[in-house]
């Protein structure tokens, strides 16, 4: 091996292999080799002024109480729409293969969350989620199915007048 | 030739007419380096008694009697030269030789792996050592940078992992010990490690010992030990200033540019110290500042350091030291993804963070103080007695609230080191330790951390013992440790550490195995933590367990060739209860969970010359690290553990000046956690240097991730980027 074969080995395999991460734009579709669900939002309404952000998860299956409420994936929640929330946005949701009952936008208000989530009802609301055009139950009929790729199209209202706290759909129990 | 008339005239003048009486002859010259620099190299006549060492300007002279005489000429650092010289009675004969650099294959001595000197293929346990030499070379500002080569070993954002020991948990408990000349230094509330504790300057060398190390050292010692032993101080004066200043590189593309100027980097440390045969001193004080690579990420810190020794006896030396380091940062917490700054249309911006993020900002002291009396009563005994005291404090700034923390951690230690017969060496010792934090974070207070503030202490008692014992070419090792745990004063929990190896000298090369266990004892921070990390609430956990570990390898260090040498080990962790963060429902709580396998290989091969003035190695881990289910069923991976790590080095050393990189490669993290589906790549890093030294002043530049590679290891967390850095040394 002459002197130089070595320092031109490392240097050889460090060019070959530069490949790190990159500016990635905003999708305006699902991008190749993603996992998940993809769709545009539009936004209606007035946002509140104590918004601290806005949040697309997804549910195996429709909560049935307000324990279910924490099922949703993924978990932690990503990010929240870029702001700022008017006019329309296209949205991406990185979710395991498998059926989800409910994709759903949920508004936060500014403000920590309380040991169990206590104080959930006066921070967390549902701002809008995906529904078949047909659909006309309350929550939605919506299927949606992740199956190793995108999937697109996942579209959906998010209306700041018409956002509707947990205890419309799961009433808290009443107090002694 | 003016030396040989020199000679000459002397040889005349003095020597001949005796010389022709007594019928003996002389041989003289000179002895040189390939590029002519003189040499005092030893010129001796095999078999016999004669020599002489050449002086400063390489001369030597040699009286000799007649005949054929086979002459040797060595020097350390060089290849040695045989020639046979006829000499003739009352005849003097010029030789001048030129010795060619070699590899220098002394056999290094390590101090961490049996807590007691000992050569480095004699330890039952892998060691890696980090030189003062390499470090140099490197021209690294902080003691992890260079560790951070070490076979096996990776670094996570700052965190330390020996064969995928700790994996990352934030500074959250750390599952190596650090030691600072022996002397435990993980801090006392987060159990986490304080790479800028010790000034680079005052660091000699750095030992990382791999495995379980609890049968000697206790807690944390779960998956190895790094050891920063700092310098002797020589007799005399002498002082040490090292200036760098250096530059990091701007975004390599214009969309992630985040300001309009480029960061930089700028330090200075200044040493001096002075030594007799009874009393020593030394003192090093300094400070840098950086801008940072990305946003919100400049630090300021300020070091202090003071060493001294007092020599009474030929056989007993006290040594004081201690060291201060103060630190305020920004805190670019993760980058900023889509809506949570001005992303300028992309998914996420790396160098930027989340606009809420904004502000966050940590103070941070730390520093240490350590007594200790060393004393060698007789040719079988020795002893040590030390004290210590680490104390550590911070203060993080953020919207909203403000945490802070202000840890002591007071320790004693008793060690003996006795040869009772030929080929036996047992070591005993007694440990105490008490660690305390007054905190508003880490309260155990399950309502509120915004106006609680509490104090924990945490008590450890321990008793050690190892013996070595000589069997014909084996050495068999065995020992245990018993560690007594007691927290805010309850009762004691006890966990013992047992340690069997073996170092088998064959033509093969060493072999060496061991069979030990490891054991962490939960921090303060992990049982009493309480915080909100929107949108989870972490919640204290006063029961949690130590977590334990199994660890056993299977090594062998061999000489392939002159200036070849490799060492291979594989290695096989069996851990149990692992302190991991559990999410349920809205809390987060540290808990007794994980039962995990770390399995896997470390190759290291160094090449020594075997091309002229090249020397070049290789360094490579295979990791195989699972969680398990049960005893029996697979899990999915372990988090923050790259399957593959591979180093790779090379320095050429022409005249005065070198040139030389190291690349790193470490596989993309099967697994992460908090937010597993963001893009993840491969590390690939190339590091460049090239020095030159002359007389008392050396020049090293470093050109770090030169190919400015952009990664990141932990999620939302950008890796270092490309900097450049200048350092100059000037020694006295």
């Amino acid at each position: 091996m002459r002197p130089r074969a070595p320092a031109a080995i490392v240097l050889a395999a460090a060019l070959a292999c530069n490949q790190g991460l990159e500016p990635a734009p905003v999708p305006t579709s699902c991008p190749a080799g993603f996992v998940g669900v993809c769709g545009t939002v539009t936004f209606r309404g007035t946002e509140p002024d104590s918004t601290d952000g806005v949040f697309i998860v997804g549910y195996p299956t429709f909560p049935q109480s307000r324990n279910d409420l924490l099922a949703f994936t993924p978990f932690p929640p990503p990010s929240s729409l870029q702001r700022p929330f008017t006019g329309a946005q296209f949205y991406t949701l990185r979710i395991p293969n498998g059926r989800y009952e409910w994709v759903v936008a949920v508004w936060k208000k500014t403000g920590t969350f309380a040991p169990n989530f206590s104080n959930a009802d006066s921070l967390l609301k549902e701002a809008g989620f995906y529904r078949d055009h047909a659909d006309t139950t309350t929550h939605g009929s919506g299927v949606v199915v992740v199956n190793s790729t995108g999937t697109d199209a996942i579209d959906f209202v998010i209306d700041f007048d018409e956002m509707h706290a947990i205890s419309y759909y799961f009433p808290a129990p009443s107090q002694p | 030739m003016k030396f040989l008339g020199l000679v000459g005239s002397l040889i005349w003048c003095q020597g001949l007419a005796p010389l022709a009486a007594q019928e003996i002859a002389v041989l003289y010259g000179s002895v040189r380096d390939s590029s002519g620099q003189p040499l005092r190299a030893v010129v001796s006549v095999a078999g016999g008694t004669q020599r002489s060492a050449a002086d400063a300007q390489g001369r030597y002279l040699l009286r000799l009697p007649p005949g054929r005489q086979i002459v040797r000429v060595a020097h350390i650092g060089f290849a040695s030269i045989i020639d046979t010289v006829p000499l003739a009675a009352g005849d003097s004969i010029a030789r001048d030789y030129t010795l060619a650099a070699a590899a220098v294959e002394l056999q290094p001595t390590v101090v961490t792996a049996a807590k007691r000197s000992q050569l480095l293929d004699q330890a039952v346990t892998s060691v890696a050592v980090v030189s003062d030499t390499e470090l140099a070379r490197r021209a690294v500002n902080t003691v992890d940078e260079a560790v951070d080569k070490a076979p096996g070993v990776q670094f996570l954002n700052g965190q330390v992992n020996i064969r995928g020991s700790t994996g990352y948990v934030q500074g959250l408990g750390s599952r190596v010990l650090l030691l600072v000349d022996g002397v435990p230094a993980n801090q006392g509330d987060r159990g986490g490690i304080n790479w800028d504790l010790v000034p680079l300057e005052e660091v000699q060398r750095v030992e990382v010992a791999k495995g379980a190390g609890s049968s000697l050292y206790g807690s944390s010692a779960f998956g190895g030990v790094v050891n920063v032993i700092t310098r002797d101080i020589a007799a005399g004066w002498h002082a040490r200033l090292r200036a760098s200043g250096g530059a990091y590189a701007n975004p390599p593309y214009e969309v992630w540019r985040f300001r309009d100027y480029t960061g930089g980097r700028e330090g200075l440390d200044v040493s001096g110290s002075y030594g007799t045969n009874f009393v020593r001193g030394s003192l090093t004080a300094g400070g840098w500042h950086s801008d940072g690579y990305r946003e919100q990420d400049r630090q300021n810190h300020w070091q202090a350091a003071a060493k001294g020794v007092w020599l009474p006896r030929p056989a007993t030396r006290i040594t004081a030291s201690g060291s201060w380091a103060s630190d305020q940062y920004e805190v670019p917490l993760v980058w900023c993804t889509r809506g949570a700054c001005d992303d300028r249309g992309l998914t996420y911006q790396p160098f930027k963070i989340a606009t809420q993020d904004t502000g966050t900002f940590t103070r941070s002291d730390k520093g240490y103080l350590t007594a200790l009396v060393e004393r060698t009563s007789s040719d079988h005994l020795a002893w040590q007695a030390r004290g210590s005291w680490l104390r550590t404090r911070f203060t993080d700034l953020r919207q909203g609230a403000d945490d802070f923390g202000l840890a002591n951690r007071l320790g004693a230690e008793l060690r003996a080191v006795s040869r009772p017969t030929a080929g036996r060496i047992v070591t005993v010792g007694a440990e105490l330790a008490r660690s305390d934090v007054r905190t508003n974070i880490f309260t155990g207070d399950t309502s509120s951390t915004d106006t609680v503030v509490r104090t924990h202490t945490q008590a450890e008692f321990a008793a050690y013992g190892e013996s070595e014992q000589l069997v014909g070419r084996a050495r068999i090792t065995g020992g245990a440790r018993v560690d007594y745990i007691a927290v805010d004063g309850g009762g004691l929990s006890a966990v013992v550490s047992p340690r069997l190896g073996g170092v088998l000298t064959t033509s093969r090369g060493a072999w060496r195995a061991s069979l030990g266990r490891g054991f962490r004892a939960p921090s303060l921070a992990e049982r009493f933590v309480s915080t909100t990390v929107p949108p989870f609430r972490v919640i204290p956990n006063p029961n949690l367990r130590p977590e334990t570990a199994w660890s056993g390898e299977l090594g062998n260090a061999t000489r392939l060739a002159s200036g070849l040498h490799a060492d291979a080990a594989v290695f096989w962790t069996e851990a149990y209860d692992l302190i991991e963060p559990s999410v349920n429902g809205s809390a987060i709580q540290f808990r007794n969970v994980t039962r995990a396998r770390l399995a896997g290989l470390d190759v290291a091969l160094t090449a020594q010359r075997l091309i002229a003035r090249l020397t070049t190695s290789l360094a490579y881990t295979f990791l195989y690290a699972r969680a398990l289910a049960s005893d029996s069923a697979p899990g999915g991976p372990l988090a923050f553990r790259p399957k593959h790590l591979l180093t790779l080095s090379a320095d050429y050393q022409w005249h005065a000046a070198s040139v030389g990189g190291d690349f790193r490669y470490a596989s993309r993290l099967e697994r992460v956690e908090l937010y597993p589906s963001d893009d993840r790549v491969a590390e690939k890093v190339l590091d460049l240097r090239a020095g030159v030294e002359q007389g008392p002043l050396s020049v090293r530049c470093r050109l770090a991730n030169a190919l400015n590679y952009i990664y990141n290891q932990v999620p939302r967390t950008l890796a270092p980027v490309r900097t450049l850095s200048v350092t100059l040394t000037w020694t006295y």
